[in-house]
C-alpha cells in the first residue's frame, strides 16, 4: 500500500516537473508550428521567433522559482536565488526621481526603468536562462519516462497486451524515482554562481560591521551616561560628605558620626549602582562560569518558573557567549512583560557546527520583529556572527524563540 | 577567633585584617589566589574564614572552588564568601552539603562593620549567614513561590531574617515580637516544609535548602 502511495506521489510530481520543463520547449515548437502554418516563406520566420523569445525571457524566471520550490517542499532542500532587489527611488530637490542611474520625471518611470536595469544586468538572469534550456533535456526528460510508459500502455493495449503491461510496469516502477534529479539539478545549476554569492556576502557584511558599529557606540553611550548619571555622582557626594565630617569631627563630633554614617550608606549605593552597570555589560557569573552556569542563574533569578535543559557545552568564545545570553535574557524578559507567561523552557544544545538554543514559554504569544524593538536588536546581535534568531508566536501562544550561531569550535 | 583572610586586591584584604584585628581576631594567614586559598585552609584549619569569590590565577570562581575543595576534605569548615554580587547558583552550591558554617555576602557588608563580626561569628560557630540579596532573589523566583504559598505572611519574613542567618533572639528584635512568638513561628515554617529534628540542630540550614533546592530547575 505504501509502494503504491510513493508510486501514486512519484507519479503526480514527474508530470508536475515535465510540464514545467516543458513550457518553453513548447513555445518554441509552437513558434516553428507557426512558421510552417504560415508556409514557410523566407521571412515569415522573424514574428514567431521575436514572440518566442520575448516569452522566454518572461517565462524564465517563474519557471526556476517553480523548480526551486519543488526542490524545497519535496526534498527540503534550500536553493537559494540570489536576485539583485532594487534599490529604493529618491525624490531629489528638483521634484524629479532619482534611480542610481537616471532621472525620470515620476517615482513610476523611475522604479520601472530600474527594475528594467536590475533585471537584465542581474547575472541570475542569465542563469535562468541557461537553466531552461537545461531543464527539459536532464529533469524534464527523466520526469517523461513515467508518463510516457503510461502512454505506450494506453496505446499499446489496443495491439498487443504485452506491449501494455510492459508500459505500465515501466511507469510504476520508474515512478517513485523519475521526480528524484530535481534536486542535484538544481542544487548544481540554479545556485548563484561564486562571483554572486561573493557579492551577496559582501553586501550583507557590511550592512552587519553598519549594525555592529552602532550597537557598540550605542552600548559606550549608555555605559557613560551610567556611570556619569550613577557612580560619579555619588562618589562626589561621597567626598563631600567625607570632607564635612573631617571638618566637623573637633567642633561637632555628633554631626561628623552622622554624616559618617550616611557615607558609608552612599558608597554602598554606588556599589550597587556599579554592580548592574557591570551586570549590563557582561554579567559576572558569565564572565566566571560561562554561558550554561550563567542561563542558569538567569533561569533562578527569573520570575518565571524556568528549566534550563544543556548538556555539556564547551566555554565559546566570550563575544558570542554575552551575545546569546542577553538573547536569552531579552527574551525572558518578554516573555514576563508582554507575553505574561509564567513558565518558560530553555534548551542550550549544539550539533556539529552550530550552537542552537530554544526558548519556549507558556504565554499569550503575539511578539514580532519592530524596528527598534527589542527582539531587533537581539537579532542585530547575533548577525555578528552569522547567528539568527527565529521567532514564532501566534497570537494566543504560545512563543518559541530559536537562536541559532555558527561555531566552528564547536 | 583565628582567621585567613583570601582576596587578591590589596587593599581590600589589608583593611579586612585591620577590621577583624580591630575586634579582636586573629588572622593566621593571608592568600591572594585559589591555591594559595586551599593551602591555608587545609594547613592552618582556621576557626573561619574569608573568602573572596573571584582570585588569580584565572580570575574566575577560584575561591568558592578552593572553599567548596576545602570543606570536601575537611567538612563543616566554617568559609564566609565576600563576593562582588551574590547569586543563587553559588549560594545552593555552598549549601548543598547540608552542613552549616556557611556565610555568603556582597562585599559591601563590611561597611556595617559590627554586623559583619556578628555574621562571622555565626558561621564561625556552624550557623548560615546569607545576604538579603539572596534571599530577596529567592522570595521573588518563581518556583520558590509555590513552595512558600503555604507560608503566612507574617512566616515568610520570619524564613527570611532566619535565612539571613539571625538568631531567634535578633528575629524577636527586627520583627518587634517576643522570642517565644518566634519560636512558635519556626516550629511551624520547619513543620510545613517538612523538616523534622533528627537531632542534627541545623534546621535553620536545611530550611534555606529546601528553598534553593525547590528552586532548582
Amino acid at each position: 500500500m505504501r509502494e503504491l502511495g510513493r508510486a501514486c506521489t512519484g507519479f503526480v510530481r514527474a508530470v508536475v516537473l515535465m510540464v514545467v520543463s516543458l513550457l518553453v520547449p513548447a513555445l518554441w515548437a509552437a513558434a516553428v508550428a507557426l512558421w510552417l502554418w504560415w508556409g514557410g516563406s523566407p521571412w515569415s520566420w522573424i514574428a514567431p521567433v521575436i514572440w518566442a523569445a520575448i516569452g522566454t525571457f518572461a517565462l524564465s524566471r517563474p519557471v526556476c522559482r517553480m523548480f526551486r520550490s519543488f526542490a524545497e517542499k519535496w526534498t527540503g532542500t534550500v536553493v537559494p536565488g540570489g536576485y539583485r532587489q532594487a534599490e529604493p527611488v529618491t525624490q531629489m530637490a528638483t521634484g524629479y526621481w532619482w534611480n542610481g542611474f537616471s532621472y525620470s520625471r515620476t517615482s513610476r518611470d523611475a522604479q520601472r526603468e530600474q527594475r528594467w536595469r536590475v533585471w537584465w544586468s542581474d547575472p541570475a538572469t542569465w542563469r535562468d536562462l541557461r537553466f531552461t534550456v537545461i531543464a527539459p533535456l536532464t529533469v524534464g526528460l527523466v520526469a517523461a519516462v513515467p508518463p510516457a510508459g503510461v502512454a505506450v500502455a494506453v496505446l499499446g493495449f489496443s495491439r498487443s497486451w504485452l506491449i501494455g503491461v510492459a508500459g505500465l510496469v515501466v511507469a510504476v516502477v520508474s515512478a517513485p524515482y523519475a521526480w528524484r534529479p530535481v534536486r542535484p539539478v538544481a542544487v548544481r545549476f540554479l545556485r548563484p554562481s561564486a562571483a554572486m554569492a561573493l557579492a551577496d556576502r559582501v553586501d550583507e557584511l557590511t550592512a552587519q560591521r553598519a549594525d555592529t558599529t552602532v550597537a557598540q557606540a550605542a552600548e559606550i553611550r549608555r555605559i557613560e551616561r551610567d556611570l556619569h548619571d550613577g557612580a560619579q555622582g555619588s562618589l562626589v557626594a561621597l567626598g563631600l560628605s567625607l570632607a564635612t565630617a573631617e571638618k566637623l569631627l573637633e567642633t561637632d563630633p555628633e554631626q561628623a558620626k552622622a554624616l559618617l554614617r550616611e557615607a558609608r550608606a552612599g558608597a554602598a549605593t554606588s556599589l550597587a549602582e556599579l554592580r548592574d552597570l557591570v551586570r549590563g555589560i557582561s554579567p559576572p557569573v558569565l564572565t566566571e562560569r560561562g554561558l550554561v552556569d550563567a542561563v542558569r542563574a538567569l533561569a533562578m533569578d527569573s520570575p518565571l518558573e524556568t528549566g534550563v535543559d544543556a548538556d555539556g557545552l564547551p566555554r565559546l568564545d566570550p563575544p558570542i557567549e554575552a551575545a546569546v545570553y542577553f538573547g536569552i535574557a531579552e527574551l525572558l524578559t518578554n516573555a514576563v512583560k508582554h507575553a505574561h507567561a509564567d513558565r518558560a523552557r530553555i534548551s542550550i544544545g549544539r550539533d556539529k557546527t552550530r550552537l542552537v538554543v530554544v526558548v519556549e514559554d507558556n504565554g499569550r504569544g503575539g511578539a514580532a520583529m519592530r524596528t527598534g524593538g527589542g527582539l531587533e536588536g537581539l537579532r542585530r546581535r547575533l548577525a555578528a556572527f552569522d547567528g539568527t534568531c527565529e521567532i514564532t508566536s501566534p497570537a494566543g501562544g504560545p512563543t518559541r524563540a530559536s537562536i541559532v550561531v555558527p561555531c566552528e569550535s564547536l | 577567633m583565628r582567621i585567613v583572610v583570601a582576596e587578591d586586591l590589596y587593599l581590600l584584604r589589608d583593611g579586612i585584617v585591620r577590621l577583624v584585628e580591630a575586634y579582636g581576631h586573629e588572622v593566621v594567614a593571608t592568600a591572594a589566589t585559589g591555591p594559595e586559598t586551599l593551602d591555608a585552609l587545609l594547613r592552618w584549619r582556621p576557626d573561619v574564614s574569608i573568602i573572596d569569590v573571584r582570585m588569580p590565577p584565572a580570575q574566575s570562581d577560584e575561591g568558592l572552588r578552593a572553599a567548596l575543595a576545602a570543606r570536601r576534605e575537611l567538612p563543616g569548615l566554617p568559609v564566609l564568601i565576600l563576593s562582588q554580587h551574590v547569586e543563587q547558583l553559588y549560594a545552593r552550591e555552598l549549601l548543598a552539603g547540608g552542613a552549616g558554617g556557611i556565610g555568603y555576602f556582597l562585599k559591601e557588608s563590611v561597611f556595617d562593620a559590627d554586623q559583619f563580626i556578628d555574621a562571622l561569628h555565626r558561621v564561625a560557630d556552624g550557623g548560615t549567614a546569607m545576604d538579603p540579596a539572596v534571599i530577596t532573589k529567592l522570595f521573588s523566583s518563581g518556583t520558590s513561590n509555590r513552595r512558600l504559598e503555604r507560608l503566612t505572611e507574617r512566616e515568610h519574613s520570619v524564613l527570611g531574617l532566619m535565612a539571613e542567618g539571625l538568631s531567634n533572639q535578633a528575629v524577636a528584635q527586627r520583627l518587634f515580637l517576643s522570642e517565644s512568638a518566634i519560636s512558635k513561628y519556626t516550629t511551624s515554617i520547619f513543620g510545613k516544609l517538612g523538616i523534622t529534628d533528627d537531632g542534627n540542630n541545623n534546621r535553620r540550614v536545611l530550611a534555606v535548602l529546601t528553598y534553593l533546592s525547590s528552586s532548582a530547575a
